[in-house]
């Protein structure tokens, strides 16, 4: 039992992991660069976040490949194949999460012209700060195999969601001036991105749970949401 | 419109009753703390586990871990041993194989077994078949009898012109075929394959496991394999045999140590050993 083989197989597992990684952070950067885009205004840095999607698609690719080449060349079973089949998942969420940083980048600049609303502004900083530290959390607890902080991501999901829900009341406040009112429909978009980020990085933990459990169940069932949920459609 | 889904989802239930296992299993080999000696070396220890009727079940593991005198157990081969002692119990169909009223060239007409290599006898392609059914005084419809049996083995198309043929004269996968099929000649009930496929190409070894699982539907199978990919291709269960850590002599033995659906051994093994072994990590 000492002897441990396949040396060069867990060096790729653990290379094509380190990527996914990488392509995290890289996520974490597009989302960062587009909240601070949207609240300075900034238009040069909305137009990097949007080539920088690049290189999140490159990094994707790369994985993308990797595993492809895992799966035919080295048959995967047991941990390894979860691991793998988890590393597909979340490297297509992980991008997922870098083409809503592109649609927030893309609306700031359609609204550059326009009225906004300081409070909101401070509401998607808030609801940003919570995708960047779920994103983070997401990728820790798969890095460290701990399904116990996956589950938590729930938790702070429920509180973008909340934020979410506190926009839409907002912007139908925003009152009769016709920019305001372009900007606040904007919003009501770059504010579904900003919970759709969240919602995938709750997926990345259920993909973590999969791998250590090998069970796959949804932390949360939105089909079938619980009563006190049941007028909300926002979920 | 929900007709539509309605439809779909009666599909999928379909597909789900076609699985291999299902809830109820006849039990044909009822194993008990099986443990088979040779002099001084203990080759396998007190296994324990049931195969079911028309699964077919594959027996993995490491070299030197005991598969194949597991195996040769279930068929009284190890007799032909003459140092082989065996303790416990292979109760088949109700009844201890090891009883001393059981007559082991009897037992050996009901389960029959392949071997690694090829070893058709240096007879007609016919004779080799028809070997069997002469022996046990099954003469009548003997030719009906070989063409089943041929037939049975997927060998029939390609050897029915040339049944006189000298057995060797075919390919290794046809061979290998044609012992299937001497095999199946005398109506066995269990079929016992040992690496019936280790020294066959690719395009050979895919011809037996089809064959496997067409035969499933009749007989009973066990196969050792050391293809792990062929266990996971073949098999509805598998079990996992290694060695046991190191006795007071330093001594070590073969044991069970997992025994479960092919599935979960090779997506969520409960022991990592298995899941050592499986992944390839440890030997």
């Amino acid at each position: 039992m000492a002897e441990t083989y396949r040396v060069s197989f867990q060096e790729d597992l653990d290379r094509v992991e380190a990527a996914l990684q990488e392509e995290g952070e890289l996520v974490i950067r597009a989302l960062r660069g587009a909240l601070n885009a949207l609240r300075r205004r900034d238009l040069e840095l909305a137009d990097e976040v949007i080539a920088f999607d690049d290189d999140v698609d490159e990094a994707y690719q790369r994985i993308e490949q990797g595993i492809h080449a895992l799966l035919a060349r080295q048959t995967p079973v047991a941990g390894d194949l979860r691991l793998v089949l988890a590393m597909l998942h979340i490297n297509l969420h992980l991008e997922r999460a870098a083409d809503y940083c592109v649609t927030i980048a893309k609306l700031t600049k359609l609204v550059a012209q326009n009225e906004s609303d300081e409070a909101l502004l401070a509401a998607f900083e808030e609801m940003g700060s919570r995708a960047e530290e779920m994103i983070r959390l997401a990728l820790e607890s798969f890095h460290q195999r701990d399904v116990g902080r996956a589950e938590s991501l729930v938790d702070l999901d429920e509180l973008i969601d909340r934020g979410n829900r506190r926009v839409v009341e907002r912007v139908l406040d925003l009152g009769p001036d016709r920019s305001l009112r372009e900007w606040g429909l904007r919003m009501l978009i770059v504010s579904r991105c900003l919970e759709r980020i969240g919602d995938h990085a709750v997926d990345i933990g259920e993909q973590t749970a999969y791998l250590v459990t090998a069970e796959f169940r949804e932390f949360t069932d939105a089909s079938h949401p619980s009563e006190e949920r049941l007028g909300d459609t926002h979920g | 419109m929900s007709d539509t889904i309605t439809r779909v989802g009666r599909v999928e239930i379909a597909q789900r009753e076609e699985a291999p296992v299902p809830a109820r299993q006849e039990v044909v080999f009822d194993i008990r703390n099986l443990t088979v000696r040779y002099g001084r070396t203990t080759a396998i220890r007190e296994v324990s586990f049931e195969i079911y009727r028309n699964l077919v079940t594959a027996v993995i593991g490491p070299s030197g871990c005991g598969k194949s005198t597991f195996i040769r157990s279930l068929n009284r081969m190890n007799d032909l041993v003459p140092t082989a002692k065996v303790e416990g119990e292979v109760v088949y169909l109700g009844k201890n194989l090891y009883d001393r009223d059981v007559d082991p060239v009897e037992v050996r007409r009901w389960i029959g077994m392949v071997f690694q290599k090829p070893n058709p006898f240096p007879k007609s392609i016919y004779d080799n078949v028809a070997w069997g059914p002469r022996v046990l005084g099954m003469r009548s419809g003997l030719d009906d009898r070989v063409q089943r049996a041929l037939e049975q083995a997927a060998l029939w198309d390609e050897v029915k012109g040339r049944l006189k043929r000298n057995a060797l004269s075919l390919s290794g996968g046809q061979q290998q075929r044609l012992c299937i099929a001497r095999a199946l000649a005398v109506e066995p009930r269990a079929l016992l394959l040992d690496e019936p496929a280790s020294a066959l190409d690719p395009i050979a070894t895919s011809a037996i496991e089809d064959l496997i699982h067409e035969l499933k539907r009749d007989y009973t199978i066990v196969i050792v394999t050391h293809n792990m990919q062929q266990a996971a291709r073949v098999a509805d269960r598998t079990c996992f045999f290694s060695l046991s850590e190191e006795d007071a002599e330093g001594e070590r033995s073969g044991i069970l140590v997992e025994y479960d659906e092919t599935q979960k051994i090779f997506t969520s093994p409960s022991d990592p050993r298995t899941e050592g072994y499986v992944t390839g990590r440890f030997g």
